[in-house]
């Protein structure tokens, strides 16, 4: 029976594996929808990017609050064992060794009187008192019988009212509660759980208890809290891997090493960088926030609800613009075979689009300009995620049960759809971020920052096309009555482009982590490359992309080969071409 | 009134204080308020305080003794860990008082800190500043200002 159930499940993996696969073919039929992308910029993601890029395993662990009980116990516990001695003195020697247990061990087994003196754990009593009845309270000096008085492990004598005063001071100043020692200056014999336990009212005991739980996390150099307000859980972190980003239960992303907000591929130099000039810079920006601009035809307030920057204005105008330059979606968008360029602030800058405004005349001083057009997409994108991350809420809560109804689909097989919000989600975090690297890339790096650009705009482009395919080519089907046969090529559709988006801003994230450094090697043929592309992008058509200019680039250097058959560009490792796939 | 239910504690204190008072130094209740000292303590000998004597007030709050005592100067005095409203930096009266520690361990201490100035935890950077870059000066106006206003009366 038994060896017939593992059958079984020998036989689940495989068709799981199967699955995969399967998944796997949906990513190249997506690659019609998504040529452009793929084929040019997904070319100067070489094989080395893209092994990297495969992330390291989960370097970190979330802990509810039952996990951090139980960890906090078996530390505890083999403390105890392990130094034969109570579980208290145990909780102590990790509290003053920041709840290493190895460091306890090694201390202790260094040199234990001394660490039984730095932490206050005594042998035996430094006062005694033979024969007496009648004891002294060392704080109000009044006499008690033997029994109303209480000790520690050194013997000074404290009546219980004074131990309760004493106890209750040092927990309502602070987590310094758990250090807490003999009232007595000259002893340092340490105060521990046991005491408090005994000596103070209710709700000290619980306040004690909740700082020792709290200590376990904040003392402990390996965890921290999640740092989203409201949120209880906590984060154990292992070194090594290189990638601080950790995710919460809750959802929240954040960097282990500084907190903020997961930020890469930038790192936490720059973001504290950042955050300090977003702040500096914040009155002057405050205008920039609202969320209105007139339309740059009509002059009527738009207000963006939506989360791409594809604007269209209400009727009679119908006027369609990008929200981030105010300037035609038809010189941005792909129908006309140009290119998403929004982020390149020195064409738009050429184009004379900032004098549009007289706000805009009065902000003319240079930096504050190149600040505020970084800037402006930093904080566009972040609106967009805010706004993706209610949608995707809306989807999972109301809409995937109601197109489940209308398609005729199970739920299970509407999965494609918020896993694209996640994407969205994702993708709109590290494009926001790469404004702030943008920001701070050396103007004196030409190359660089042209490719830079380049990456940039190709990832602001694919990631428009998923927003706009997942926001508005969703809504025919959420006000269908009945299934639609366009429902499959949709869902075709979507799940390709998540996948294709996915794989181009992972090796984006890697890209720019590397710090550019193909640019280094290829930095001549990377600005002619740019440069004819920026020239193809105003004479339109499909062959303006400048494609074949960036192709004959990339067929002379030595990491890449060009198809016989197709003429496509596939890098050197690869010994099929990634489009037709023949040989080489 | 304030004196009406005054701990055993701050009684026997007191009492003691009077009975036995430590060498140098005198605490004696007001007559109005008995958590409030006037206190006195002599210049030690070899110190730049040397033949002066200090003038202080010390209050017990309602917390005492699980709360420090607040302890000011009176007289003017050129120390730097005590600023020019008489405020004094030390420990004992802040994060390391103890209930177990008493009237006299503090003004014990207080009259340790007028032998042992100590410029590198100030209360008053200017002197400190002074105190550090040329000592021998600083105990000068350190004596002056003993002789101007800690000469006895
Ligand atoms: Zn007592
Ligand atoms: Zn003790
Ligand atoms: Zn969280
Ligand atoms: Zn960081
Ligand atoms: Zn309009
Ligand atoms: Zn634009
Ligand atoms: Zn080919």
């Amino acid at each position: 029976m038994d060896s017939e159930d593992d059958m079984h499940d020998a036989h689940d993996m495989e068709s799981l594996e199967d699955d995969d696969f399967y998944s796997g073919d949906t990513e190249e039929g997506a690659m019609d929808y998504y040529s452009d992308y793929d084929d040019d910029a997904g070319d100067y993601f070489d094989d080395a990017d893209k092994i990297e890029s495969r992330r390291p395993e989960q370097n970190f662990t979330i802990l509810k609050e039952s996990d951090i009980r139980v960890r906090q116990e078996d530390d505890i516990d083999r403390v105890a064992a392990v130094l034969s001695v109570s579980r208290v003195a145990a909780s102590i020697l990790l509290r003053h060794h920041n709840w290493s247990v190895s460091k306890v061990h090694d201390a202790w087994f260094a040199d234990e009187e001394r660490v039984r003196k730095a932490v206050g754990l005594l042998e035996k009593p430094v006062v005694q008192h033979p024969n007496t009845s009648e004891l002294t309270c060392g704080i109000c000096f009044e006499n008690y019988p033997r029994s109303g008085i209480g000790m520690a492990s050194c013997g000074h004598p404290y009546c219980f009212s004074c131990w309760e005063g004493y106890i209750s001071t040092s927990i309502n100043d602070g987590p310094g509660c758990l250090m807490l020692r003999c009232p007595e200056p000259t002893c340092g014999a340490a105060i521990g759980q046991d005491m408090i336990d005994l000596l103070a009212c209710n709700e000290d005991k619980e306040k004690y208890a909740r700082y020792l739980r709290r200590s376990y996390i904040e003392d402990n150099k390996k965890s921290k809290w999640c740092p989203a307000p409201g949120c209880e859980y906590a984060v154990t972190f292992d070194a090594g891997g290189g990638n601080y980003d950790v995710s919460c239960l809750c959802s929240y992303s954040f960097c282990w090493n500084c907190t903020e907000e997961a930020h890469r591929p930038v790192d936490c130099g720059t973001v504290v960088k950042w955050i300090m000039k977003n702040s500096a810079e914040s009155e002057n920006m405050n205008w920039i926030l609202a969320n209105s601009k007139p339309c740059p035809k009509c002059k009527r307030p738009i207000e963006k609800n939506q989360g791409c920057m594809h604007i269209t204005c209400t009727p009679p105008c119908k006027f369609e613009f990008c929200w981030l330059c105010l300037g035609a979606w038809s010189d941005h968008g792909e129908r006309t075979g140009g290119f998403y360029a929004c982020n390149r602030y020195e064409a738009a800058k050429q184009e004379g689009v900032y004098d549009d405004t007289e706000r805009r005349r009065e902000m003319a001083k240079n930096s504050l300009e190149r600040y505020t057009h970084y800037y402006e997409r930093w904080a566009s994108n972040q609106s967009s995620r805010q706004k993706a991350l209610a949608d995707l809420e809306q989807m999972q809560n109301v809409h995937i049960e109601k197109l489940s109804d209308t398609q005729c689909q199970p739920e299970s097989q509407l999965k494609f759809i918020t896993e694209a919000w996640l994407q969205i989600v994702e993708c709109r975090r590290v494009l926001k971020w790469t404004y702030a690297y943008g920001y701070y890339l050396p103007e004196h790096e030409g190359a660089k920052k042209q490719f830079f650009e380049y990456l940039q705009g190709e990832a602001e482009s694919g990631l428009e096309r998923l927003h706009q395919c997942a926001e508005k080519e969703l809504q025919q089907f959420l006000t269908a009555e009945g299934q639609s046969k366009e429902f499959n090529d949709f869902r075709t559709k979507l799940a390709g482009l998540t996948s294709v988006t996915k794989n181009y801003f992972e090796n984006l994230v890697r890209a720019l982590e590397n710090g550019l450094s193909d640019v280094d090697a290829n930095g001549a043929s990377f600005s002619k490359a740019t440069s004819s592309k920026n020239a193809a992008g105003s004479s339109k058509g499909r062959a303006g992309r400048g494609k074949g200019a960036l192709r004959t680039n990339r067929t002379s250097d030595d990491t890449h080969w060009s198809c016989e058959h197709c003429t496509s560009v596939n890098v050197k490792s690869a010994t099929t071409c990634q489009i037709c796939n023949q040989r080489r | 009134m304030a004196n009406s239910n005054l701990p055993r504690r701050i009684i026997k204190e007191t009492q003691r204080l009077l009975s036995e008072p430590a060498p140098g130094i005198s605490a004696s209740p007001s007559e109005d308020n008995m958590r409030y000292f006037n206190v006195m303590i002599l210049g030690p000998t070899q110190s730049p305080y040397e033949g002066g004597v200090f003038k202080l007030e010390l209050f017990l709050p309602e917390e005492y003794p699980m709360a420090a005592p607040k302890v000011r100067f009176l007289t003017k005095i050129y120390h730097p860990n005590i600023d020019k409203l008489g405020r004094i930096c030390l420990d004992i009266l802040k994060d390391k008082w103890s209930p177990a520690l008493q009237i006299r361990t503090v003004l014990l201490s207080i009259q340790a800190l007028l032998s042992a100035p100590n410029p590198d935890d100030p209360l008053s950077e200017n002197i400190a500043k002074h105190w550090k870059s040329n000592e021998a000066e600083a105990v000068e106006t350190a004596k002056e200002w003993t002789r101007l206003y800690a000469s006895g009366a």
